[in-house]
């Protein structure tokens, strides 16, 4: 099986997240992109697993995505909390608000 | 007696010790200090007669000398604190401790009710220590030290009544005067010390130096500057002519002052010293005659000067200066005898004769003769006393002025041979001799013969010496602690000379009392025969052998040195400079005897009636002017010497000091302040400022630039990275 298809794939929801990440104002949209990029990452390690190492039992592709997608849970985690925080302090989940850290 | 020379430090010393004494406690005692001073010179006193027994009764002795090494500049260089003790030391020991205690005691009296009598009191001890710290010297720059401490004792005892302007003046001329001669001194000392270097590691021991002078080591010129700066001291210490001006005006301090210093023992330190140096001194002919002609020179013409003096003490200052001519003429003609001899004789009569015008003063409250008259019947003991004292300096027979004048002329007469200076000091000492009679004949008819005339209402300028409060009336004797050191002296004035009266033994006599070894090896070189004492005695040998062989070959060899007549004698080398035991010149002794009763016939024809308004010696027309005026000495030293000081070079000096000096001292310090002022204003607030305020100026500058970056927005942050990943990913791409 050709991998382009998931690489392209990746690729496509990668740059969406890029996209997200940088053009969004909502925090949680923000947030959403980011797991489009991490979720891109995924399909990568899953596709090139298969690409390399086919019919072989070692499953080191699988095993980082499954890592990545706790981690991800995580940080979802951290990451709404400070939104939601922020929402709480400023009746605002715009993330140009969010300007504290400026000169 | 043995130890008694090891005590002779203590004879310097306690006289220190009591003047720190007196100083610090001498208001608290019931003598207010005089008992402390009077008693470690007495204890002195008793030492020095200790050494004088012990040194004279074992003469000549080989001199001992001890000292205290120092040297703080090391290389070899030695100083030392030191005492030699000769025969030379023990007689100026014995005079010096005797005059100082007589006067201490004269002075309980004298200077009672005196407001600062403690601080006399104090500085004559004072002055009795610096006195033989000088006397003791192992070595010249000890000497100096007590030389230059005399001179202080001496400036401020002349300046005792300082309240008085003329005491001041007095005292800073008789300061300027002798410092002037220090400089000499001081040249002396450090060009003989320099000629000594290299060969011990102790150039200023005396010792060593005149052993050094006596086998000829030291150059000629060196010795004969190095002496003849060392006599330019002298001359100014020893009231020498042309610097003798100081010593008539030092009459301001008190009369016991006179005494002591500026009769008996400072005065004489100059002729101490060439006396101390005398085998250095006869080396030169040059030198010695140039001793003996200013010696001559002040012997002569400074007796005239006394002739015309009202102030009794100022008759006695001039004789002084008289007697000092005597003295150093003495040293010049060879009469090193001789002149120490007149120098212990005369401590004694003239010190008497200054306690004695101090008791006439105390009396009459003026120091002016014509105040006085006929005192002998009103002051018997200072009558006999100064009587004593008067035949003692004009010499009359078997006085101790007799024995020591005689001597010096005898000395002299046999110097003649030698060189003329011999004839000069011999006919002009013998002129002076009548003068000194004469002058002290005229002092002795004005005060007491005659009617008593009394202090008048014209006050003499010093009558502080007088206690204004006094009514006028007859004058009466002095209480016991003044006669009794006028009856002591006076029996030491005729007594002193009989120590060195010619009738004493070959081997036991005067001479050999207060020579040394040194001394006696000492011979002059300039005299035919004598070459230095070391080939000297080489030559005695064979002169002694072939005197075995042929008599009239070593008659006519010796005939050739003029003094040699002696040596057929038996006496040993003409050329030495110790030529036997005084003698007794029998003409010699006619002379002075006929001048001395000439001068007291012509004395007693004009002053018989003891009417000082007829005196003649002031009716002399030019010549009168001429002593009057002190033969313009002091216009001449004034004139010529202040004035031009004062008034060109210390206006020059001045201006130098002003204008060239300070001008260079003021531009240096402008320049240094306009460079330094460029300096900071450039370097320090341009560069150095610039510097430091450019890079925090560009730092805020770029800062303020730079932070605009940290926006705190994330997304432009994140924007940055992506755009940087994709470069990072091209480049690596690319490559």
């Amino acid at each position: 099986m050709s991998p382009m298809g998931p690489l392209i794939l990746a690729s496509f929801l990668f740059c969406v997240g890029v996209y997200g990440v940088i053009a969004r104002r909502n925090a949680v949209l923000v947030l959403m992109s980011v797991e489009l990029m991490l979720n891109a990452v995924n399909i990568n390690l899953v596709a090139f697993q298969d690409l390399l190492y086919p019919a072989e039992a070692d499953a080191s592709g699988q095993v980082f995505a499954l890592f990545i997608i706790a981690i991800a849970a995580a940080e979802v985690g951290v990451g709404l909390a400070i939104v939601l925080n922020m929402f709480r302090n400023r009746a605002s989940v715009n993330v140009d608000d969010a300007d504290l850290m400026r000169w | 007696m043995e130890q008694t020379l090891d005590l002779a430090w203590l004879v310097p010393l306690l006289p220190l010790v009591a003047a720190g004494i007196i100083t610090f406690f001498g208001k608290l005692m019931p003598g207010k200090g005089s008992e402390i001073g009077i008693a470690t010179v007495a204890v002195a006193w008793v030492i020095s007669i200790g050494i004088a027994v012990h040194t004279f009764s074992n003469s000549p002795i080989d001199a001992l000398e001890k000292a205290f090494s120092w040297s703080p500049l090391g290389g070899g260089f030695t100083l030392e604190l030191g005492m030699l003790v000769d025969g030379l030391t023990a007689m100026m020991f014995l005079l010096v401790t005797t005059v100082s205690l007589m006067v201490q005691i004269y002075s309980r009296e004298y200077m009672h009710g005196e407001e600062r009598f403690t601080y006399f009191f104090a500085m004559l001890s004072l002055f009795t220590f610096s006195m033989l710290l000088l006397v003791i010297a192992n070595n010249t720059l000890q000497a100096l030290v007590g030389w230059e401490l005399v001179g202080v004792c001496s400036f401020l005892l002349i300046g005792f009544y300082w309240e008085d302007k003329p005491n001041q003046d007095a005292a800073n001329k008789a300061f300027l005067v002798t410092k002037f001669a220090d400089v000499g001194l001081v040249v002396g000392v450090i060009v003989l010390a320099s000629a000594m270097f290299g060969s011990t590691s102790t150039p200023f021991n005396i010792g060593q130096l005149t052993e050094a002078s006596i086998h000829g080591d030291i150059a000629t010129g060196t010795l004969v500057f190095g002496t003849l700066m060392i006599f330019l001291g002298a001359v100014g210490k020893s009231g020498q002519m042309p610097l003798h001006v100081w010593l008539p005006d030092a009459m301001a301090g008190p009369t016991p002052v006179s005494a002591l210093i500026h009769a008996a023992t400072m005065v004489t330190a100059g002729v101490f010293v060439v006396a101390r140096l005398y085998p250095i001194y006869a080396q030169s002919l040059a030198v010695m005659n140039t001793v003996a002609i200013v010696g001559v020179i002040t012997l002569f013409f400074a007796g005239f000067l006394a002739l015309v003096q009202d102030d009794i003490k100022k008759v006695l200052a001039y004789s002084t200066v008289s007697q000092l001519g005597y003295m150093m003429a003495a040293l010049g003609v060879g009469g090193y005898t001789a002149g120490i001899f007149h120098l212990f004789t005369h401590g004694f009569f003239k010190a008497l004769l200054f306690l004695g015008s101090g008791s006439l003063i105390h009396a009459v409250h003026s120091n002016n003769m014509s105040d006085m008259g006929g005192m002998r019947r009103h002051m018997p003991h200072t009558f006999w006393t100064f009587i004593v004292g008067s035949l003692a300096l004009a010499g009359f027979p078997l006085t101790a002025g007799f024995f020591s004048k005689d001597e010096i002329l005898v000395s002299a007469q046999l110097w003649g041979d030698n060189s003329a200076t011999g004839d000069f000091v011999f006919w002009l000492g013998l002129a002076a001799a009548g003068v000194t009679t004469f002058y002290m004949a005229r002092a002795c008819l004005l005060i007491f013969w005659g009617e008593y005339r009394g202090a008048h209402a014209h006050h003499s300028g010093q009558d502080h010496e007088a206690h204004a409060d006094t009514v006028i009336s007859t004058p009466h004797e002095s209480g016991l602690q003044i006669t009794v050191p006028l009856r002591i002296l006076a029996v030491l004035s005729i007594v002193a000379g009989f120590i060195g009266a010619p009738f004493w033994s070959q081997d036991d006599n005067f001479e050999q009392w207060t020579a040394t070894h040194a001394l006696e090896e000492t011979t002059y070189p300039f005299i035919a025969g004598g070459e230095h004492a070391i080939e000297l005695e080489g030559e005695v040998e064979s002169a002694g052998a072939r005197n075995a062989a042929s008599p009239e070959e070593v008659g006519v060899a010796l005939r050739a040195g003029p003094l040699a007549t002696e040596a057929t004698e038996g006496e040993g080398p003409s050329n030495h400079v110790l030529h036997g035991p005084p003698e007794f010149h029998a003409d010699v002794a006619l002379y002075a005897l006929v001048v001395f009763l000439l001068a007291v016939g012509l004395a007693w024809r004009i002053y018989g009636k003891g009417e000082p308004e007829t005196d003649p010696t002031m009716n002399l027309g030019p010549v009168t002017k001429a002593l009057v005026n002190k033969y313009w000495f002091d216009d001449i030293g004034y004139r010529g010497i202040v004035v031009p000081i004062r008034d060109r070079l210390a206006t020059f000096v001045n201006w130098t000091s002003n204008e060239i000096i300070d001008g260079f001292v003021a531009g240096v310090g402008a320049q240094t302040k306009r460079i330094a002022t460029g300096t900071y204003d450039t370097l320090d607030q341009k560069v150095i400022d610039g510097g430091v305020n450019g890079a925090a100026f560009s730092a805020a500058w770029w800062s303020d630039k730079l932070k605009r970056i940290q926006s705190g927005d994330v997304q432009r942050y994140a924007g940055a990275l992506v755009a940087g990943v994709i470069v990072l990913v091209l480049v690596f791409a690319a490559a």
